[in-house]
């Protein structure tokens, strides 16, 4: 007469021997992953501290000779190619339409996921079709409207597109503020708080992988967008990294590698910060059921 | 007394509107009105300039002098800062462009249309008299029935053979000089090139190569042969000559050519190859512009060369006499009847004014600055280009003065100037790596172009490729 | 009789028509209700904005609409005016900048009527909202109650009104920069703003439908045309679904239990994400040119070089394009994947596998239906990025003309056939059309994909 128990633990006994082909196919299979990833940025790692000018030059996969002369010369020859100039002003541009983008998006989310006013399905269904759109036919009248506002080869100009069209991102978060039980608002309702007190309070805490998505998000999409600046900014001093990097010469490939991987630094970076925010939400026990 | 007073005012506004009328600049005159000779004072001239000269230090050189020439006026000129290819068009109305540009004929020409280039009152600037005439057709005009010209031409683009002097066969002079005029046989004529690279893929190495991606450098096979861009001199867009005359010869050399080099033909590969590549002596030799010399120099040095040793190892020559009968396997007997010139492309560089600067005839004497002799001459010794002055081709000699000469004879087809040229480019880039990739087509592919009839069809088609780009939306 | 009203009742209740006349009439009857029902002092309001709320002693409201009416006048008489009838004549005089003549710029007049719309389309607004607010008020002093304060109006719009406060300053720049761009597009389709227009500078005009009868007639066009739809829609659902697909199984790999060091592997999807996109795409482009290190292996070991990308690639080409896009898009998908995960209960898991569900049972019914209902909308959103995305063949594969297709290759998507017809040649009102066109397809199927899934229809399933 075994107990429930010992069914139990012996269940979990065989699930755990299972488990170790199980883990050697996992780690198998993530190890293969990361070499993919890792691979092309690998070799443009390796491209940015050659020594030889172009890419076709190597042997194979690598550059034969290396050097730091490239990285070098990146933030010092700045006659042509002003690098520490662009990778300021994109940082600049990134940092800013990060926080204002992702506070409007969040905000613009939260309402329309918690709030039931009349126009609300109307809105969602014009917003998504209004996202459908290609967007660079549009690029002229962006370019004209920056003329009349006088924004043209003006950092802010940039900022304020960027921040402008992320609301238009809301499905999102709005789709992950939707998993989280209206019983956690209901409740803080009952303990007073106004609606603005729930959002800062209670759900920006358990929305942290969310936030940390959409900031990542946001703050990437400036250094790699080209068309955009490309058309706003007009002068050479004032270009992000996308758009001073296509301008490099032929003859200039490590440094083109040097810069672009100098530019997936601070993304990087972020990430590492922001990682620990990606924990589980709800292992809080907000709701006592 | 109230009669009067109107009778009075009616007359004085015909009088007005007499005067006024009398005012209106002739059409002759029209567009030509700013340029009153009196230069502004206090200007900022922002001029654009291409990136080699910014690099190689050229233009600070232009900018110092012009401003301690004119520093009385208080006229500054600048560097305008923005990408030499930026577009007048989007830039100019607006206000954000610069006041003087320097930009290849087809790009500059482009802005006639809408008029963001000013007219220019050429026969007032230095330049004027010792300018080669077939330097000024690509930057004239006409508008509204009569003629006008648009920028001044500083530099002549023209391809040119870069070779490995070091690398021909040590008794070249005896051996290889049939007509022994002291040029090597192998870089006088495409045939004997074409063999001698033969020679040279047996010894594991490569002869003559080049990538056939790019139009600008391929187009000038179809040229030699009797094929050209637009009708009536490059001007009439309903005419797109790519398959007329015989210009299937002149893409059947490409295969041949293509025959002698690999796959890296196909795509752009060899192009960005090139320098390296001939500094390693894996290349014999290759076609490209002028403006690239030093790139060519610095690899030299980067492979262990001294400069003097690049400088004597680099072989520059015109381009290569083709065959009349389109083969370059014949074996050539008689030199005079058997060969003939190499027609290529080429484009002229110019300065022109931005009909929206402020500044006019302070940006006139900039440019009449800028193309006297010394700032000329100067531009050749840092930058290597073949100026349109032909007094200083004539004084610098060598490459410079081929290219010139090759200008007034017609062997350099400058790139046509009008809007239709946009649309010529893909179409033929695509030919071009068909054409090149049909050697390798072995195996399970089967080779597309086995007669000149199938060249002649597949031109036929680019044509009317780029003849329905220009007109269908039309 | 009776009967009679009957049915035209139930058929008025019920048909779509009889649907929309119904909302009309009650919007009707509510405007006619307030227009009597009001007194003076609301319908000061109806004057001047603010004025009613300033008769009641709302001062700071009072203000802050009375100010906006000032703004919102001056506006339309200095400018506004003139811009909004610019916009039906677009202009009738010529610019000739040799002669320094600025003339009418026809798209900038385009661009300022469509503001001026937009800014007419707010003023309504508020003044509506302006005497709704007076009405109220004087429906609360009519039932004994004090007239609302600054402070009262403020504090609501932090709690039962927050979505106000929180959706204002998003709807004006999704108006100005999102809308306006859009209806400007579409309005070109509707002129002749292209080709020797543009070059020349000259006026446009209003030419009604003639662009979109052009496109419809030219032969050349419907062959292209189908052939590059065709090969659009099964490049969107292959590259979405094994982008969305992809990342949410990473998702879950690394969401095991036995996997130690969790930030550290995902760092390595990350590291491709960081690395901007086109310089991804160039550097694949290099990769698998004749010149680059896969063909330089391959003919190292002693066979033929491939053109993995040149003219005669086909459906290589295609799949290289499937296979850099995932590169580039998995990583992010990845991280969304995880996001949503987290909020999702592990204890589910252990209950389903002590049961006995298999791994792909519990994928089935417990992760996929969770996942999807929160991403539907995000997942049509990929599915139209992928249908217009514009960079990847552009960079990898440009420049290609191939037979049988008028200027286009056979791995372009519409909207890199769209760049080619209209931007290389200025033919804006052309490509205008085009887009329209694109735009009616890919949002029809979109909308009605989205209101028939889950997350339109059942959005408190998880709440």
């Amino acid at each position: 007469m075994t107990s429930y128990n010992e069914v139990r633990r012996a269940k979990r006994k065989s699930i755990k021997w299972k488990k170790i082909p199980d883990t050697a196919i996992t780690y198998t299979i993530i190890l293969l992953v990361g070499f993919i990833f890792l691979f092309p940025v690998l070799w443009l790692i390796l491209s940015s501290f050659s020594a030889q000018g172009s890419m076709y030059d190597f042997d194979g996969f690598f550059p034969k000779n290396y050097s730091l002369a490239t990285y070098i010369k990146l933030f010092t020859d700045t006659a042509m190619y002003n690098y520490p100039k662009w990778f300021g002003n994109t940082l600049f541009i990134a940092s800013m339409s990060c926080i204002i983008g992702t506070t409007l998006v969040v905000l613009t989310a939260y309402a329309v996921s918690r709030f039931n006013f009349s126009s609300r399905k109307k809105l969602m269904k014009v917003t998504l079709v209004l996202g459908m759109f290609p967007s660079f036919m549009g690029m002229i009248a962006v370019y004209l409207l920056m003329v009349q506002f006088g924004l043209v080869n003006n950092h802010w100009g940039l900022i304020l597109i960027y921040s402008s069209g992320a609301p238009m991102g809301y499905l999102v978060q709005k789709g992950f503020f939707d998993t989280i039980p209206i019983t956690i608002d209901e409740a803080a309702t009952i303990d007073g708080a106004n609606k603005f007190q729930i959002f800062i309070h209670i759900l920006m805490p358990l929305s942290k992988p969310m936030l940390v998505y959409t900031a990542l998000t946001s703050f990437t999409w400036p250094w790699s967008d080209f068309i955009l600046p490309k058309l706003l900014l007009k002068q050479k001093d004032m270009y992000t990294v996308a758009v001073g990097l296509m301008s490099l010469g032929e003859d200039e490939f490590a440094r083109f590698a040097a810069g672009s991987l100098f530019v997936a630094i601070p993304i990087i970076i972020l990430y590492f910060f922001l990682s620990k925010y990606m924990i589980s939400g709800l292992s809080s026990g907000a709701v006592k059921e | 007394m109230k009669k009067g007073l109107i009778i009075l005012v009616h007359i004085f506004g015909i009088l007005l509107v007499l005067f006024g009328v009398g005012l209106q600049p002739s059409a002759a005159e029209e567009g030509k009105t700013k340029f009153t000779g009196e230069l502004e004072k206090n200007a900022v001239i922002r001029v654009l300039e291409n990136d080699t000269a910014i690099k190689q230090g050229y233009l600070s050189e232009l900018l110092e002098a012009f401003n301690e020439e004119y520093k009385e006026y208080g006229i500054v000129a600048r560097d305008a800062n923005m990408d030499q290819y930026s577009d007048l068009e989007n830039d100019g109305p607006y206000g954000y462009g610069p006041d003087v540009l320097y930009q290849a004929n087809d790009r500059l020409m482009r802005y006639v249309d809408g008029k963001h280039i000013q007219p220019l009152p050429v026969e007032d600037l230095e330049t004027f008299q010792v300018l080669n005439d077939s330097a000024w057709d690509p930057f004239q005009s006409v508008v509204n029935g009569k003629e006008y010209t648009f920028a001044v031409p500083v530099n002549i683009q023209g391809p040119l053979l870069y070779y490995r002097k070091d690398l021909l066969p040590e008794n070249w002079e005896t051996e290889y000089d049939e007509n022994g005029n002291g040029v090597p046989d192998m870089i006088e004529s495409w045939n004997h090139l074409y063999n001698f690279s033969k020679e040279r893929i047996e010894e594991g190495k490569w002869g003559y190569m080049r990538s056939f991606l790019e139009p600008y450098f391929s187009i000038g096979y179809l040229y030699s042969y009797g094929g050209y861009a637009f009708g009536n001199n490059d001007t009439d867009d309903t005419d797109i000559g790519f398959s007329k005359g015989n210009s299937e010869l002149g893409a059947s050399v490409i295969r041949q050519l293509a025959g002698i080099m690999d796959e890296r033909c196909i795509d752009d590969t060899i192009t960005v190859t090139a320098y390296s590549q001939l500094a390693k002596g894996n290349f014999f030799a290759t076609i490209t512009t002028p403006d690239v010399y030093t790139l060519f120099i610095d690899q030299m040095i980067a492979e262990g060369m001294s400069k003097k040793e690049a400088v004597d190892n680099l072989g520059i020559a015109d381009i290569p006499l083709l065959p009349k009968s389109g083969d370059l396997s014949e074996t050539i007997t008689d030199w005079d009847s058997q060969l003939m010139s190499s027609i290529m492309m080429g484009g002229i560089q110019g300065y022109a004014i931005s009909s929206y600067t402020k500044y006019p005839n302070a940006s006139l004497a900039f440019i009449d600055f800028a193309t006297k002799y010394e700032m000329i001459y100067r531009r050749n010794e840092l930058l290597g280009i073949a100026p349109a002055r032909f007094d200083v081709a004539e004084a610098v000699g060598g490459l410079s003065e081929i290219i010139n000469k090759n200008l007034t004879s017609g062997l350099i087809s400058v790139m046509p100037s009008i809007r239709a040229t946009a649309q010529i480019w893909t179409p033929l880039q695509t030919f071009f790596q068909d054409v090149a990739k049909d050697p390798f087509r072995t195996g399970s592919q089967s080779s597309k172009y086995t007669s000149l009839e199938a060249f002649k069809k597949e031109l036929e088609k680019v044509d009317k490729q780029i003849y329905d780009a220009i007109h269908t939306l039309n | 009789m009776q009967d009679t009203n009957k049915t035209i009742k139930t058929i008025s209740d019920t048909s779509l028509i009889g649907k929309i006349g119904l909302y009309f009439k009650e919007k009707w009857n509510g405007i006619k209700d307030l227009v009597t029902n009001s007194n003076k002092k609301t319908m000061a309001s109806f004057g001047i904005m603010g004025l009613g709320q300033l008769l009641n002693r709302q001062w700071g409201k009072g203000f802050i609409y009375l100010f906006i009416q000032i703004g919102a006048v001056f506006y339309f008489v200095f400018k506004g005016a003139t811009d909004f009838i610019g916009l039906f004549t677009l202009g009738s005089v010529r610019s000739n900048p040799w002669e320094g003549i600025t003339g009418d710029n026809s798209i900038i007049m385009l661009i300022l009527g469509v503001l001026s719309v937009i800014f007419l389309i707010a003023y309504f607004m508020l003044y509506i909202a302006n005497i709704k607010d007076a009405y109220n008020t004087q429906l609360r002093i009519e039932d004994g109650k004090l007239p609302r304060t600054l402070k009262e109006e403020i504090k609501d719009l932090l709690d039962k009104k927050f979505y106000k406060t929180t959706l204002f300053l998003p709807i004006i720049g999704v108006a100005v920069f999102n809308i306006l761009p859009i209806v400007f597009m579409i309005l070109i389709a509707f002129t002749n703003y292209g080709g020797v227009i543009v070059e020349t500078g000259d006026l446009v005009d209003w030419v009604g439908l003639d662009n979109f009868k052009r496109i419809l007639t030219l032969g050349q066009f419907s062959e292209t045309f189908f052939k590059i739809l065709g090969w659009n829609f099964i490049w969107a659902i292959l590259s979405t679904s094994i982008n969305y697909f992809a990342g949410l199984g990473l998702a879950l790999l690394y969401n095991k239990k036995c996997v130690k060091g969790r930030a550290f592997w995902r760092g390595f999807p990350i590291i491709a994400f960081a690395v901007p996109g086109f310089i991804t795409l160039l550097a694949f482009k290099f990769m698998f040119s004749y010149g680059g290190p896969i063909n330089q292996m391959i003919t190292g070991a002693g066979g033929t070089a491939i053109g993995f990308l040149d003219l005669d690639a086909g459906w290589t080409a295609r799949m290289i394009g499937i296979f850099v896009n995932a590169w580039i898009t998995i990583p992010s998908s990845m991280l969304l994947a995880t996001g949503i995960l987290t909020n999702l209960n592990n204890d589910i898991y252990e209950a389903a596998e002590i049961d006995g569900a298999s791994l792909f049972q519990q994928f089935k019914s417990i992760t996929l239906p969770y996942v999807l209902f929160a991403t539907t909308p995000v997942l049509i959103t990929q599915f139209i990025g992928n249908f217009n995305n514009f960079g990847i063949f552009y960079f990898l594969r440009g420049g290609l003309y191939i037979d049988g297709y008028f200027l286009a290759s056979d791995t372009d998507l519409l909207i890199n056939w769209l760049y080619n017809l209209s931007i290389n040649n200025n033919y804006y009102s052309i490509g205008g059309s085009i887009s329209l066109i694109i735009f009616i397809i890919t949002s029809v199927i979109s909308l009605a994909v989205y209101i028939m899934s889950p997350s339109y229809r059942q959005e408190d399933t998880y709440k």
